[in-house]
């Protein structure tokens, strides 16, 4: 994309304008599809963190020692979210690595407060995503998890696109709907935050991107939808708990 | 009482697991829990583990409320289907388990129980690579971990060769020495009689009876007795005096007596009357009869008079 934009400054002298719109375009794409591996492979993680267990036996010989069953869960959870935050940190400075080694603007140009928000709010990615699939895991079958899992995610990415549709029809209903959706499913948002700390638009691309990105609604969310996110992990968390420990080991 | 239920049940939608189950296990004792397949064992034991919760009823292990978790610090517990973590080594897992009990001279108990399986050279293998055998060992020696005051063993020679066996009917012996208390659920019935000092019986989720093995085994003898010129009339009339009296499908006459005395007495009654005597063959009661006179009965055809 960074080579096309040159190309057409050559025929159409139009290039220095579009460029810093490549850049950005190539910056999104990179932290766009980390964001949606690193959401993947949690998912992957967490889908039969417990409920794989449950189906092999493996955890009777656990469960029958001197731990209460939150501890269980929690130890679950802080194993996961370790592993997942390694994860999604080692992609983080790769793109940042990366993106310093080419000289992308948007890269060099970050302030260390921005890439620290950022990469805090990269993190609570995978860590928003746990919280659900743990609670997941606990109910169903490992396989079944993973798929609703899935399923829950990318319709997360639909409700950003719902909302922003929305906005640009100015359709309250619609705009309402796409919300709906992103409180059950705010990982996109969670992302759409992350990636307006780290590529803040040019006015050019400002105005390119609303009307063409993919990534979710025009405008940023509030620090009410954080405390909602707070809640929404803390209560998928405290629900795996409450059901786990009512739960026969059969 | 180490063990103590009142009314215990569970039920699974429609279906009941387990029913009104009472138990009552004295410490230091080695304790059998017999049933056929589906009876409810299993379940009852994962009541007393913590890992399966009642529907209904009351108990305490250990002095402690079911499902308390202190109480598990004192208590081993092989599952009938267990599996372990398969990519650590036995060391690994014995390491891990011990975490989980929190025992503070780790060291120390994991080389004892290692020696009492009988696994010692072998911890550095990765569980996985196993056999069937080792790995029921390394359930075995994380179940012996705490030194524990009672441990439920489900089926634990299930996957043992005969050696195998032997050797963990050695260490439940061992472990009653010790002044462990054993609760011991098996299919192997010769394996329970050698061991178990009482045994309890359940048949569709329904404690049927509980004995001491002593008293279950020691009291009756079966007599077998072959004859010829036994009347329908002088069956009749001994059967009024042993209602157990069976004639078997060869010909051959069954009865259970009291007392090894009875056998002169029978044989002199039989030959008063003119019998002709073959055959006169006692035996003990295996708790393999005594388990088919409980639950077996349904679908065994034998001829009654």
């Amino acid at each position: 994309m960074l080579n096309y934009f040159p190309n057409t400054s050559v025929t159409h002298g139009m290039g220095n304008q579009f460029k810093p719109f490549a850049i950005q375009m190539v910056t999104k794409m990179g932290f766009q599809f980390s964001a949606m591996l690193i959401a993947l492979l949690t998912i992957m993680l967490g889908s039969g963190a417990i409920a794989s267990e449950l189906e092999s036996g493996l955890i009777q010989g656990i469960l029958s020692r001197p731990i209460q069953r939150y501890q269980y869960i929690l130890g679950k959870l802080g194993g996961l979210v370790i592993l997942a935050c390694t994860y999604a940190t080692l992609l983080f400075s790769l793109i940042l690595v990366i993106g310093a080694f080419f000289g992308l603007s948007t890269i060099t140009s970050l302030t260390f407060s921005q890439i620290i928000t950022g990469w805090l709010l990269y993190l609570l990615l995978p860590v928003a995503v746990l919280c659900l699939t743990l609670f997941g895991s606990v109910s169903l079958k490992a396989v079944s998890n993973g798929i609703l899992m899935i399923f829950i995610y990318i319709l997360g990415n639909v409700g950003g696109m719902v909302e922003m549709i929305g906005q640009y029809v100015s359709n309250n209903s619609v705009i309402g709907t796409g919300i709906f959706i992103s409180l059950i499913s705010p990982f996109q948002t969670i992302y759409s935050t992350m990636e307006r700390v780290m590529v803040p638009n040019s006015e050019l691309a400002a105005s390119a991107m609303s009307a063409a990105s993919l990534s979710g609604s025009g405008k940023p969310a509030s620090l009410w939808m954080f405390v909602y996110i707070a809640i929404y992990m803390l209560g998928f968390v405290t629900l795996a708990i409450r059901k786990f420990s009512n739960k026969d080991i059969i | 009482m180490i063990i103590e239920t009142h009314a215990l049940t569970k039920k699974y939608g429609n279906k009941t697991a387990c029913d009104q189950v009472g138990l009552s296990v004295e410490a230091g004792q080695v304790y059998g829990f017999l049933g056929r397949n589906g009876a409810g064992k299993s379940t009852c034991i994962k009541m007393l583990t913590g890992l399966v919760f009642p529907t209904s009823g009351s108990g305490t292990v250990l002095g402690k409320p079911l499902g308390d978790v202190s109480a598990r610090e004192k208590m081993g517990y092989l599952p009938e289907l267990f599996r372990y973590q398969d990519w650590m080594t036995g060391l690994d897992l014995l390491n891990f388990h011990a975490q989980l009990f929190k025992l503070k001279n780790k060291k120390d108990q994991i080389s004892r129980v290692l020696k009492l399986v009988g696994l010692v050279g072998q911890e550095n293998y990765k569980v996985g690579s196993y056999s069937k055998g080792m790995q029921q060992r390394i359930g075995l020696a994380c179940a012996l971990l705490p030194n524990p005051q009672l441990i439920f063993l489900d089926e634990p020679t299930s996957a043992l060769d005969p050696i195998g066996r032997k050797d963990v009917r050695d260490i439940i012996v061992a472990l009653k020495d010790e002044g462990t208390t054993v609760f011991l659920n098996s299919h192997l019935l010769s394996e329970v009689e050698a061991v178990c000092d009482s045994v309890t019986f359940i048949h569709k989720g329904k404690v049927v009876k509980s004995a001491r093995m002593d008293e279950l085994l020691m009291t009756k003898i079966s007599l077998t007795i072959r004859a010829n010129g036994l009347t329908e009339e002088l069956f009749a009339k001994l059967n009024k005096q042993h209602e157990s009296l069976q004639k078997l499908a060869d010909g051959s006459l069954t009865v259970t007596l009291n007392d090894y005395e009875e056998i002169p007495a029978l044989a002199s009654s039989l030959i008063a009357n003119g019998v002709t005597l073959y055959e006169l063959t006692p035996h003990r009661e295996t708790l393999e009869t005594v388990f088919m006179q409980i639950v077996g009965e349904e679908g065994q055809s034998s001829q009654q008079y």
